[in-house]
């Protein structure tokens, strides 16, 4: 009896890491796909077999080398820029308006919430050409601020999944707190947001990643300024008619360079985004 | 149905049970969701008229610091001793009436005709070349005219706030008390007032790049900004409902009332099946990682998780490359033997691209599931298990009878999220098909073209700004309905359920 | 209306002007000196030309600054594509260039928004005869010389690997597909996109002409005869499912990509000269262009009728130095400069002195571009709402499940019409 248990649990066991490694290797292959071929050297901007037949460094180099028309580096360090910026901003706004919405308890609350809520069901296209004229009449269009703000404008209305996190809090730690004679300020930088890690952590990920993904709002505001580009919108010329007969090797390389960092980013910090997540996102 | 009957019932008659409560029920709800809609309009107007009462018999009760308060704001404030919190005030004052004379005035005069001198050109005698004749530009008019209507409310709000601090402040020194200085006050705002603090900044960035933005777009809708109307070059001017009666007017050919109409129907399939299938089947596989006995754990999640962290523009555009008919995935299934000829998933009927678009989201959005659910799935009570297995349930009427129901109830916020983000899901429809297969049935749209990917051509391609618009405000409207629907499902679910 | 009468007193000046210059040389290239037309000093300009041409622009700007060396004039050249200058142009047409370089479809959209400026009436008459009437054509709209023409041949023709197809297989797309199959390689068009498919009703006698309706934006096809449009079409379709193994419609990248695998996968294609120079270097002696081929319709053989366009150069409405964007581009789009590009860009004059010469009759890519732009409809006045339908029309031609029958196609056109028409 016991035995035939233990084969029914070595068979069952033998299946799921049949169909994990199956199903892993359907996941991964799209990205291995990638690398591959942002090595490719031979051919131009696609080839008809799986494999490459030759590999080198050529496309990497001439992404960083040849900046003449496509000037890859300076997009980076412009993403990179305008994500550390709108990250610190973003999650500061995020923090500051879940905070107010769990912990503190004003007569506009509920209807602010709701509002927030309404917000964020409105689908944004229409509103990009309003949003270039606000920037063009502070006259920060064409410019990486102008990204920056677009980003971290909105954010504070992302602020479910962290209010949903501050209200896992037990109230009776900020009720102790206040009779020890700490105000409201000192109770959110000293007691809460040290135990907040995960949410923060969630809150800086996915708004360090935003602009790195970007590429439709930043299009408009950049116009003609290539040299002020984001990655997104950089790989997306990669891409279009006119460069990417010559240039797609190059975009794969370039893919390769954006996503090596943000996974490893997330990887390393995944657990915090899991724990941020669950619980902020879920009643847990 | 008595609620031993409920008992006896397996979770998806209960969930069916409910589900048919609510619909039943939904009628009644959604009255009651226009009545209190209807409730907050109307206490709006009232506290307005409450102000306004509070603010003559402020008027007629203050003295006369408070009087000169009504035309010079912070005055009253100043005279008693609030001198920064005054100076604060009437420099706000200064400012708004320099924008409104200089600025906002010219915008919004001409507000209610959207603009009335074309633009048009003159030759040069001179020189022999063409002079440019500026005329009124609509557009701008009708943003910066909002702008104006929205910085003339938050001014009036700072207004009333200002008499009602003078009057305070008169009533505090009449009473011998001293008046608040500002350093408490500004204290105050750490403490007692903190929530001021903590939303002025983002409120403000909201209303000036979400709100402000979103009338816009709304009053685009109930104007006629088109290919035929393009500012700066011409005016356009408001038409009223004109655009909704032609979104819904079904005439012969690709009309806009048929592809409104197939687009919503295939948005919310889509939708339906984007989010059911990802969360089951993302279950399903973190169940598999997370089950005793299973070794590498680390290393499969990460195997699933790792496309995640790669964006999505880029994997999106890969995956496009890869479905093509001499694509990677077409090689592949070839030299397998499995198909002799390439298969056109993305551009030949519209069931083949509808199925690979909602496969690839599967690629795209299980290892969300996997992520968010891990660790929920571990909380579930071992013993609810271990009953079921001495009960004879096996793996597959567990999951139905408990892992389902525990996670149906734990994660429907997010679900309902996650599928409000699908209605929406612009990216995986714009790179992967851009809404091919392409049909003549239908006007600038393709048959996997979800709204929210119509509307972004219709604004791109052909230049239907109010067509685009009014589409937002009902894909809004959709998206509304079913979050109440939903909300009111859970809701009549979570009070039967007891689990936590 | 105030518009509509400065539009009469333009046409009515320019008539004026053509009686006042008839004498005049008209030949002369240095506009300026002829016309007493001034840059402003320290004038500062922006142009937006394509990547693939940058360096030749600037270059040919830095000459044109040398011709006035005390006014100051200061230009930059920025990249932009000019596929999509309209939709850059009204984004915001103050950040706009002052000089941009864009395809002749999109000049009813900006002269509609009002954004480009016409050309100054003292150069018209001189840009008119140094160009090609097709070209001064597709820049006129409503008797107003709109634009400067700057190329002649913005459009797409029949590239093949002569070692597979012969000179004499790429005359018939039956002999084309032929030599494919016996190579087995592939035939790639991108059939699925409008600019590209509606070669099939333009073949079977499709024509646009000009536009009707209130607002003037309704594309006019009140001559074609339907059952002839649809047995081309159904000529197409067969052959098309005949041929399904060779017959690939995909983006027109694939083209010079296939050009280049070793062994070769593609052995002959349909695409724009903007591939010109990828391809010839890629196949090298065996580089083969030519204008479309023909089709067998019914036993007759009809020569395969493309769109044709032409770029233009525009000068921004908003521009702040009009005369001096006005002069540059007159510069930019005269015969020395198109020369320049052809030679350099294989870029097809509209010049007509420029197109004679030798260096542009024996370039294969231009030659096959201008002998097919005799087989071709002009491609003006097209509405934004012609491109998607024509798109479905192709698609629906070549997937393996369409039905082609009379009764469907005849449906099919019927419909395709009256979505270009947007009724």
């Amino acid at each position: 009896m016991i035995k035939s248990y233990k084969l029914k649990r070595g068979l069952s066991n033998a299946f799921i890491y049949l169909l994990l490694a199956v199903l892993g290797i359907i996941w991964v292959s799209p990205l291995v796909y990638l690398v591959l071929h942002s090595f490719r050297d031979e051919g131009l901007a696609t080839v008809s077999y799986l494999l490459p037949k030759t590999y080198s460094f050529k496309n990497y180099i001439e992404l960083f080398t040849d900046t003449a028309t496509l000037n890859f580096p300076r997009w980076f360090l412009n993403t990179f820029v305008v994500a550390c910026f709108s990250c610190v901003i973003s999650t500061l706004a995020v923090l500051m308006v879940s905070y107010s919405f769990s912990r503190l308890r004003f007569k506009a609350r509920k209807p602010l919430i709701n509002i927030g809520m309404i917000l964020g069901m409105f689908p944004g296209f229409m509103t990009m050409i309003a949003i270039y004229y606000l920037l063009k009449a502070m006259g920060l269009t064409q410019t990486l601020l102008a990204l920056v703000i677009c980003y971290s404008a909105g954010a504070g209305l992302g602020y479910q999944i962290s209010k949903g996190f501050f209200d896992t809090i037990p109230r009776a730690l900020d009720e102790a707190a206040t009779i020890d004679g700490a105000t409201r300020n000192q109770i959110f930088w000293k007691i809460i947001l040290p135990m907040s890690k995960p949410i923060v952590v969630y809150t800086v990920l996915t708004s360090f990643i935003g602009p790195w993904t970007d590429f439709i709002l930043a299009k408009i505001i950049m116009g003609d300024a290539r040299d002020n580009y984001t990655v997104a919108i950089g790989l997306q010329t990669m891409v279009s008619l006119e460069f990417k007969a010559t240039y797609f090797k190059r975009f794969l390389a370039g893919s390769v360079i954006v996503a090596v960092p943000i996974s490893a980013l997330f990887l390393f910090m995944q657990r915090y985004y899991v724990e941020g997540v669950t619980a902020g996102g879920v009643k847990g | 149905m008595k609620y031993i009957d409920y008992m006896q019932l397996n979770p998806f008659q209960r969930f069916w049970y409910n589900f048919s409560n609510t619909m039943k029920a939904f009628p009644g709800k959604l009255k009651n969701f226009f009545a209190a809609i209807g409730m907050f309009i109307a206490n709006f107007f009232k506290g307005i008229g409450k102000a306004v009462a509070g603010y003559v018999s402020r008027f007629v009760k203050g003295d006369w610091a408070v009087k000169i308060s009504y035309l010079i704001m912070g005055f009253g404030n100043m005279v008693k001793g609030q001198f920064i919190k005054g100076l604060l005030f009437l420099g706000l004052q200064v400012a708004f009436i320099a924008y409104f004379i200089f600025f906002g005035w010219g915008y919004l005069q001409k507000f209610p005709t959207l603009g009335t001198v074309e633009q048009g050109m003159q030759i040069n005698p001179a020189t022999g070349g063409y002079e440019l004749m500026a005329g009124d530009n609509s557009m701008l008019i009708l943003l910066y005219g909002v702008l104006t209507i929205v910085l003339t409310v938050i001014f009036l709000a700072v207004y009333f706030a200002s008499t009602k601090s003078a009057y305070a402040v008169a009533q505090q020194v009449a009473a011998g008390e001293k008046p608040v200085d500002f350093v408490s006050e500004v204290k105050d705002l750490f403490d007692k007032k903190f929530h001021i603090t903590l939303l002025a900044f983002p409120t403000l960035t909201i209303s000036a790049f979400t709100i402000l933005p979103l009338i816009f777009m709304i009053l685009i809708a109930f104007t006629n900004y088109n290919k035929a109307h393009l500012a700066p070059g011409k005016l356009f001017t408001w038409v009223g409902f004109d655009t909704f009666s032609e979104i819904f007017a079904m005439t012969e050919g690709a009309s806009k009332g048929a592809t409104f109409v197939e687009l919503t129907k295939w948005t919310l399939i889509w939708a339906v099946f984007a989010t059911v299938l990802n969360y089951l089947f993302g279950m399903i596989l973190a169940l598999m990682i997370n089950k005793k006995g299973i070794k590498l754990k680390a290393l499969w999640r990460t195997l699933f998780v790792i496309t995640v962290a790669v964006p999505q523009f880029v994997t999106l555009l890969l995956m496009n490359q890869m479905l093509q008919e001499d694509g990677a995935i077409n090689v592949l299934l070839m030299s397998l033997g499995i198909i002799d000829k390439g298969i056109l998933f993305l551009n030949s009927t519209a069931l083949v691209a509808r199925i690979t678009v909602i496969v690839v989201n599967c690629w795209i959005g299980i290892p969300y599931t996997i992520l968010i659910t891990s660790g929920i799935l571990m909380n579930i009570p071992a013993d609810l298990y271990e009953s079921a297995t001495i009960d004879g349930a096996g793996p597959v009427r567990s999951f139905f009878s408990i892992t389902l129901p525990y996670m149906l109830f734990v994660t429907t916020p997010y679900l309902i999220t996650n599928f409000i983000g699908n209605v929406n899901n612009f990216n995986v429809i714009y790179l992967l098909t851009n809404g091919g297969p392409s049909t003549e049935n239908l006007y600038q749209a393709g048959y996997t073209d979800l709204l929210v990917t119509w509307l972004f051509k219709l604004t791109m391609n052909s230049q239907d700004y109010n067509l685009a618009a009014a589409v937002g405000i009902l894909v809004f409207i959709v998206c509304a309905t079913l979050s109440l629907v939903t909300f009111n499902l859970t809701k009549s679910a979570k009070s039967e359920e007891e689990f936590s | 209306m105030k518009r509509i009468i400065a539009m009469i007193l333009a046409v009515l000046m320019m008539a004026t002007l053509f009686v006042g210059c008839g004498g005049d040389d008209a030949t002369n290239d240095g506009g300026a000196a002829a016309t007493g037309l001034e840059t402003e000093a320290g004038a500062t300009l922006k142009v937006w030309a394509p990547d693939a041409a940058l360096d030749t622009f600037k270059a040919q700007c830095d000459a044109f600054i040398a011709q006035y060396p005390d006014a100051g004039i200061k230009i930059e050249v920025v990249a932009q594509g000019e596929g999509d200058a309209a939709t850059n142009v009204l984004n915001d047409p103050d950040a706009a260039a002052d000089v941009f370089s864009f395809v002749c479809d999109q000049l009813n959209r900006l002269n509609d928004a009002g954004v480009i400026m016409p050309v100054n009436t003292n150069l018209a008459a001189d840009v008119t005869a140094r160009n090609s009437k097709e070209s001064v054509g597709a820049a006129t709209l409503n008797d107003l010389l709109l634009a400067y023409p700057e190329t002649g041949d913005n459009g797409y023709f029949l590239y093949y690997d002569k070692s597979i197809v012969t000179d004499e297989d790429a005359k018939t797309l039956e002999g084309i597909f032929e030599a494919c199959r016996k190579a087995n390689k592939k035939f790639i068009m991108d059939a699925g996109n409008g600019f590209y498919s509606c070669v099939f009703p333009f073949t079977g006698g499709l024509k646009i002409e000009g536009l009707e309706g209130e607002d003037g934006d309704i594309q006019k096809f009140n001559d074609y005869d339907e059952a002839e449009v649809v047995a081309t079409l159904e000529a197409f379709a067969k052959l098309f499912h005949e041929y399904s193994d060779i017959f690939f419609s995909t983006d027109v990248s694939k083209i010079p990509s296939g050009f280049a695998e070793d062994p070769s996968t593609c052995a002959a294609g349909i695409d724009g000269s903007w591939d010109a120079a990828a391809i010839q270097n890629v196949l090298g002696e065996n580089f083969g262009a030519a204008k479309l081929p023909t089709i067998n319709v019914n036993g007759e053989d009809k020569q395969l009728i493309s769109l044709h366009g032409y770029k233009l150069l525009g000068v921004n409405a908003r521009s702040k130095y009009p005369n001096a964007a006005q002069l540059l581009a007159d510069y930019l789009s005269g015969e020395a400069c198109q020369l320049e590009r052809a030679q350099k860009n294989s870029w097809g004059p509209s010049n007509t002195v420029a197109a004679a010469d030798e260096a542009v009759t024996t370039n294969p890519a231009i030659s096959a571009a201008l002998a097919q732009s005799v087989y071709s409809i002009p491609q003006i006045n097209m509405s934004s709402t012609f491109w998607d339908p024509m798109g479905t029309l192709g698609n629906n031609l070549f997937k393996e499940d369409a039905k082609y029958d009379t009764a469907t196609l005849t449906a099919l056109l019927d419909k395709t019409i009256a979505n270009v028409r947007d009724e």
